[in-house]
Parts: structure tokens; sequence; C-alpha cells
């Protein structure tokens, strides 16, 4: 189904020979990929939701595409399988390791994704009971307190960053705990192991109404910024253009179905839920909360904001570039204008 | 040899008694009615087959083995600077390996006595087995025959009035056997030690005992027992009548040795 | 019949392989020297392998700015802790497994089915019992000292000729002087091994350790290096936990000269 053009005899050379010096670790020479489907590397959120539409709606074959969906435990990982030929395109937070790989030219940004947006509850910030308790009501009240991430230059560990800067306190009073998985912070703050951290929508809203924590923020209202970003290996971009086109038509339609779904608002300012909604979410529970009985509560208190034609933010990601710079978090100077391709997708 | 003055005590030595011991391992019979009396200051020597329970004896003798029957009785007075009436000297010598010729001797003397005591008579048994030389090497620098004396040193530092010597000379070759053998038997003749000598040579047996209890193979039981009225001291290995006396063991033992050998099961001798 | 005629021919020798420590310290140095020219001739790209030089002075900056005592002393004391800890109680555990059988069978079954269990699998759940700070990181690391500890302590007093220990009774030592000076000197070499051992588990579970919560440490520092694809920071904190380990190694081998001089 690929089809390939000039461009691509022209960087087999080096293309042949990174894999072989690759080829001993990864044990997986594929030097022919004749019909072999584009694969998207993903968590199991609700956060790449416009891609389980267009992929349940038949939005990528209707482009003569086959995309794979590639489910990873973390953001991280997903940038290195793109680098490392496992994936063709990724859709995740943009984080330090994403930066350092792209320092070296092997990725580039294509498109964006999930915002945290003013007024949308995307990510709250969540306190223990024991913090609350002791007076952590605020997040001017941060400092001194610990926080759990998941990992160093994580997007949680950049939205605290942000926090900091919005608050005016200097991230070093903050003592951060990662923790390595999500699932990890959520028990340390309902445990009281550690004081506040993120947790999004879905997750956050029950622990709260359970008892187990507060939320004091969402953080859209404080830093709303492109928290997930579509990238694609520089490699497949230049080998693939015009499929990676032919994806971001699909990616569109997914997005506007999405938006339609579930970012109208009534005269209220409250969300609409109609059968557009609820076709969605059906098409949307074949990925995440599948069986779950609750999966449509939860789905329709989770979804998060999205740009109209998944445009890219571009002055975003080089703010955020720029923050994992200054905190010593990605070393390098390349320009960031040669980290965004923003041929495929609309910008804002 | 220097004579220790504390050593001198012939006389004060234990009385031994044997009444009726018996002993197996779960089926198998090794030791049946064993009655001897070992006066004090007197040696005696057990000599019997390979798997007699000689060895058996002994520790049923030093405690270390209960007997299935039959009871073991010391009695007498003891020094006061006694530390351990019936004391053991062991075939392989049993010294710690990680301990100085030294300090391997002063190990039954810590719980007891304070550090200068134990110096001292350190000092003095090591004198008294020529091993003064060698108080700071390891075991393992030294001979099989310097071992032992390392053995017999740290058994006459705690000053005992009964010896139980295990084989004590069948690990060495024939010529350090018979030096130690002298060396041993005026040691214990002088300092009057009640002592019990297992062993598997008939020369030593009647070069060193006042009394030779002679056991049947399996199940072992005294089926002898010779007196030798000769001072230990003034014996020579050539003279005629132990070497008769020899004869006359081996001639009792002869058979039960050849019979125990061809049927010898393993068992804890 | 056949006729021999002329010398014997040496046929002995062999079979006794010497330590070379030059040649050790030459390969080592060897291969590294043998990296960094691949590197600099280009045929390992520095996106998968930083060169030597690279990751040296990754390590030089580390060390000026203070941020590598600042991961090594958080890394040193909980190792200190931990493998203390793990030690004391293993010795402790593995005597009494040795020289009681009441407690033997119960408490080897115990250490065999426990054992085996990854350490890093237990972390979340030491978390919940002794909090995310130092205290579940030094039972992560005291836990996996542990076991092998009481396993190379149990064989060390088996191993303990049982002549001496009789020598011991003979002489009417009590049983706390026969374990003080028979038992434990005997099981002291076994227990040494066992250190070399112990110690590299406790470094190896450093990353582990420092995985959940760890604001400092080597493994900390490692492990974000990963996460940040910061190959250069990732390399230096590899090379600072195998110099560790080698330091380690070298200690216990001066130890175990020393303790057992008189092998």
């Amino acid at each position: 189904m690929r089809s390939r053009d000039g461009a691509n005899e022209m960087t087999r050379g080096p293309t042949l020979s990174r894999r072989l010096v690759l080829g001993g670790a990864l044990l997986v020479p594929r030097l022919v990929r004749a019909a072999e489907p584009v694969r998207l590397g993903l968590l199991r959120t609700l956060s790449p939701a416009p891609f389980y539409l267009a992929q349940e709606r038949g939005y990528f074959r209707d482009e003569g595409l086959e995309v794979a969906f590639r489910f990873f435990e973390a953001a991280q990982p997903i940038a290195a399988a793109a680098v490392s030929g496992d994936i063709d395109i990724g859709v995740t937070a943009l984080t330090g390791g994403f930066f350092n790989l792209a320092e070296k030219g092997v990725l580039k940004v294509i498109g964006g994704g999930l915002h945290e947006e003013r007024g949308y509850e995307g990510s709250a910030i969540l306190v223990s009971n024991k913090a609350f308790d002791a007076g952590l009501t605020s997040l001017d009240k941060l400092p001194g307190h610990s926080f759990a991430i998941t990992q160093y230059g994580s997007s949680f560990h950049y939205m605290l960053g942000r926090i900091a800067q919005a608050k005016d306190f200097a991230l070093s009073r903050v003592t951060l705990r990662p923790v390595q998985q999500i699932s990890n912070m959520l028990a340390a703050v309902s445990s009281g192991q550690v004081d506040a951290t993120i947790a999004i929508a879905s997750q956050a809203k029950p622990a709260a109404a359970a008892g187990q924590a507060h939320i004091i923020a969402w953080a859209g209202d404080v830093v709303p910024y492109q928290i997930t970003a579509l990238f694609a290996a520089t490699r497949f971009i230049a080998e693939n253009a015009e499929q990676l086109h032919r994806f971001a038509q699909a990616y569109k339609r997914g997005v506007a179905d999405y938006r339609a779904a579930f970012l109208r608002r009534d005269p209220q300012g409250r969300p609409v839920v109609d059968a557009l909604t609820l076709a969605a979410v059906t098409d949307i529970s074949h990925y995440v909360f599948t069986g779950d009985p609750q999966a449509k509560e939860k789905i329709l208190a989770g979804v998060g904001y999205y740009d109209e034609g998944g445009a890219l933010d571009v002055a975003d990601v080089i703010d955020q570039l720029r923050w994992f710079r200054a905190q010593g978090l990605v070393k390098g100077d390349s320009d960031p204008a040669s980290m965004i391709d923003t041929r495929f997708l609309p910008t804002r | 040899m220097t004579q220790p003055p504390s050593m001198s005590a012939a006389g004060s030595g234990l009385r031994l008694t044997l009444r009726g011991i018996g002993h197996a391992y779960r089926a198998l019979t090794v030791l049946q009615d064993i009655d001897l009396t070992v006066a004090p200051g007197e040696v005696l020597a057990l000599v019997g087959p390979s798997g007699c329970g000689k060895s058996t004896l002994l520790g049923i003798m030093g405690g270390l083995i209960a007997p299935a029957a039959g009871t073991v009785e010391a009695s007498g007075s003891v020094a006061d600077d006694c530390l351990n009436p019936v004391t053991y000297v062991f075939q392989d010598f049993a010294l710690l390996p990680w301990r100085s010729v030294r300090d391997n001797v002063a190990l039954p003397l810590e719980p007891h006595l304070s550090r200068a005591a134990r110096a001292a008579r350190v000092d003095e048994v090591l004198a008294l087995t020529s091993l003064t030389a060698f108080a700071d090497a390891w075991p393992r620098e030294l001979s099989g025959g310097m071992r032992q004396r390392v053995g017999i040193a740290r058994a006459l530092a705690v000053r005992p009035a009964c010896l139980l010597m295990d084989e004590p000379l069948s690990a060495l070759d024939a010529q350090t056997r018979t030096l130690l053998l002298e060396e041993f038997a005026g040691l214990i003749a002088r300092a009057g030690i009640t002592t019990v000598y297992v062993t598997h040579t008939l020369s030593e047996a009647v070069r060193i005992g006042h009394q030779v209890a002679v056991l049947s193979r399996r199940p072992g039981r005294v089926r002898a027992l010779l007196r030798i009225d000769r001072p230990i001291e003034g014996r020579r290995a050539a003279d005629p009548d132990l070497l008769a006396m020899e004869e006359r063991i081996w001639a009792m033992i002869r058979d039960d040795a050849a019979t125990a050998e061809r049927e010898r099961i393993d068992a804890p001798d | 019949m056949r006729r021999i005629d002329g010398p014997v021919a040496f046929r002995g020798g062999g079979f006794a392989p010497r330590a070379r420590g030059w040649a050790a310290a030459a390969t080592l140095i060897g291969l590294v020297l043998l990296w960094q020219a691949l590197e600099m001739a280009g045929l390992v790209p520095t996106l998968f392998l930083p060169a030597p030089l690279a990751i040296g002075r990754t390590l030089w900056a580390l060390t000026l700015s203070g941020e590598l005592w600042k991961h090594l002393s958080a890394s040193l004391l909980r190792l200190a802790i931990g493998w203390t800890v793990g030690t004391v109680f293993g010795i402790a555990v593995g005597l009494a497994v040795g020289l009681w059988s009441a407690l033997r069978s119960p408490v080897m079954a115990v250490v065999a089915a426990l054992f085996p269990i990854p350490k890093i699998a237990l972390v979340p759940l030491f978390i919940i019992w002794f909090g995310i700070g130092e205290g579940s990181k030094i039972a992560t690391l005291g836990f996996g000292v542990f076991f092998p500890t009481v396993i190379a302590t149990a064989g060390g007093v088996d191993a303990v000729p049982r002549g001496l220990i009789r020598m011991g009774q003979s002489f009417g030592l009590s049983t706390w002087k026969i374990v003080r000076s028979i038992v434990l000197p005997g099981a002291l070499p076994a227990i040494l091994t066992g250190f070399r051992v112990t110690t590299s588990i406790a470094i190896v579970l450093l990353v582990a350790a420092e995985m959940i919560g760890a604001e400092r440490g080597i493994g900390a520092f490692v492990l974000a290096a990963g996460n940040l694809y910061d190959m250069d920071a990732l390399l230096a904190g590899i090379v600072v936990l195998s110099a560790l380990g080698l330091i380690v190694a070298w200690v216990i081998g001066v130890a175990e000269r020393v303790l057992l001089r008189w092998r």
C-alpha cells in the first residue's frame, strides 16, 4: 500500500547502514517495507481520542492507509521507538526525552494534539488529604511540599515548572518525587505518601469524590498549553511525505468529529451531550474503559481540548523546548525550527 | 623437658569407672557390656580391630556421646587450677586454623582466666611441649607432629585430671610417631594424669599402657585386660617382654581384625 | 611387542591458570581505546553510543558542579545502611539456621520461596510499608542483601568441621563461646564470599530502590538520564556504578586478605 518515490532511493544508503549498526541491538533488520501499515505509537488513554475516531470510522482507510496502533506505557519510550524505527508516527506529550532526541535531528513535530485550555478540565492539581488539612489549599503554597511526577522531563514535570513560573516560586522549592508510573502518582497522593501531584480529570474527579484527595486547581486555568503533539521520525517524513499528508487528512477528520462530539457548548456554557457525543463515546470505548459500565461518564469527564484541524501551536513547542533547556534537562542548541515540520497540518 | 611443679601431683588424678556400657547406632550394636576401671594416674591403652567402637567408647567417657546403656563415673580430687577435669586429645588435632598456636592453646582458658594469667599458662605449656619458637605460627605452617604437640599443649593448659587420647599419633608418619610417643608418655607419667589412650598400633599400646584393654570386633566387648607392671618412662621399644606382649595381643585380635577388614560396614567409629 | 627407546616426553603442565593483574587492566583500557577509535572513525553514531571522551567530559562536569557527589553521597548512605541492615539480619538468621534444627527447615523454606522474587516487584509494597522516603529504599536494598546472606552464612556454618565444635564442647565451652570463637570464624570465608555477591546485588538494586520517589542518588540519576535519552549522562552514571562495584570488590578483597590471612 505504501508507495516509494525517488527520494526513497536516495536515502536508502544511510538508512541501511544505520540499520546495520542497530541491527545487533534490535534484531529486526526491516529492509523491505512494502505494503506495511503505518505504525502509530500512543498511550492507551483518552488523550489520543481523535485517532480512535479516525480508525473506527475508517478515515485512514478512506485515505488508502492501514494504520496499526502500538500502545506504550509511558510517553518517553514512544519517542525512542520512533528513532529506532519500531513506530513511524507518535502522538504523546513532548517530553525532555523527546527533545533530546529531536536535538539530534531524528524527530520532528508535525501537528498539534491535546491542549490544557482555560475552562476545560484536563489535568487537575491533586493534593493529599493530609497536606490539604495542613494548609496546602492553593498553588502558591506548593513550595516546601513534595510533588509526585512520573519522571524527570515528563509532561508533569513541565506542567509543575510552568505553574511555578505562573505563581512566581522557584521549582527547586518543591521536592520532586519521580514515581515512574501515573498509577503510582495517584496512589502516592491517595495514601498521603506525597503531598501533591497532577492527575487527569477522569482519575482526579473520582478520587476527589471518594474523599481520597482534593483538587485545588486545573492546569488549563493556570498554564494553558499544548500538552500532546504529533511527531514522526525524520527519516519517515523524508521517505513518506505523501503518505503522511494522507495520514494528516484522516487525523483532521477525526479531530473535527471529536470537536463536534465533545467541545460544543450550550448558551449556558455547558457541554452539549447528544447523539453525536454518544456515538463518539461508543467508538472511543473500544480503546479505553472497554467493558467499564461507567465508560460513558468517565469519557465525558475526561475529554480535553483539541484545536481545530489538529493545529500545531509552534510558539508553545518552542516555549517548551526553552524551558527544558533552561532546566538542563535538554542539552543542545539546534534551531527549534529544525525540529518542526509544518507542511502537514495547520498551525496556530 | 622441664617438669612443671603444678603437674607433679601424681596420685591426685581421677578414677574412671565404666559400668555396663553399651551403645548402638540404629540397629547396629557397637559396644556391649563394657566394664573398666582406670585408677588415678594410670594409663589405659585401648586396642581392637577397626570398627570395634574404641573411639565411641572414648567419646562416651568424655561425655561427647550419650551411651545407650551403662554409666561412666569420674571420682577423685582435682587441683584447684584444673579448668577441665576430663580433657580430649583428637586424632585430627582439631586446631582452629584461624588462630595462631598461642591462641589455639589459649582457647579453653579464655572463659576462665584473665589475659595475663592466660599468657603465663600458655607460655608454660608451650615450653613444656617445645613449641615456644612456634607460638605465633599458623597451624597450616606446622607439620603434623607439631600440630599434635599443639593439641597436647592445649590439653595440658587446662591442667586436666584425666586425658582421653583418640589415636593421637595415627595421622603421623612412623618416625614422628615414635618420637612423640616417648615425649607424650613422659609428660603424662610425670604429670600423673589418668589417661585413656586409644590406638590401632599395638606397639604404642604396650609402650604407654599400665593396662591394655583388648576389644573384640563389633559388637565391641572387653576381650582381655592385660597389666604391664613396668614404669612407663623406663620402657624400651626393643624390650623383649613388651614385644612378647604385643605378639600375644596380635594373636588375640588377628582373626577379628581380618574378619572386620572384610566385613566392615561404614559406621561411625 | 614394540620397543621403546628415548627420553620420556614431558606431559604435565597446564590446568593452572594464574591471575595477571596487568592483563585485566590492559584489557579494560584497550577496550575503551578501541571504542573511542571507532567513534572517532565515525563507525558508531554518537546518538546510539557516546564516545568515552564525551562520557569523561560529562563526568568531569558533574564532578565540578558537585552534582556527582550529591547523587553519590545519597546512594552511598543508602547502600551502607541497607547493606548493613540486610547483612546483620542475614548473618543472625543464617547462624540460627545453621545451628538449630527447629529453625532450619522452616526458615530455609521461607528463604527459598522469597529469594527468587525480583525485589523490584516488591518496591510498591515497601512504599506502603516503609513510606516513599528512605525507608522503602533501604528496605529494598536490605531485602536484596538479606536472603543471599542467610544462604551464604548457613552454608558457611554447615562447612565448619564438626570436629572443631566437638573440640569446643570437650573443653566445656559455652554454646555462645563456641558460636563466637569457632562457628563464626569458621563460617567467615563463606560469609565474605557472600559479601562479594551481596554488595553487587546492592549496587544492582540501587537503581530499583531509587526508581520511586528519589530526588537524589546515582540510581535515580541513571534512570532520569535514561528517561531523558541523555546518553552521555546515562553512561557517565553507569561508569560511576561500575567504578563503585570495582572499589567495593577491591575493599572486600583487602578484607579477605586481612581476615583470612591464616589460609
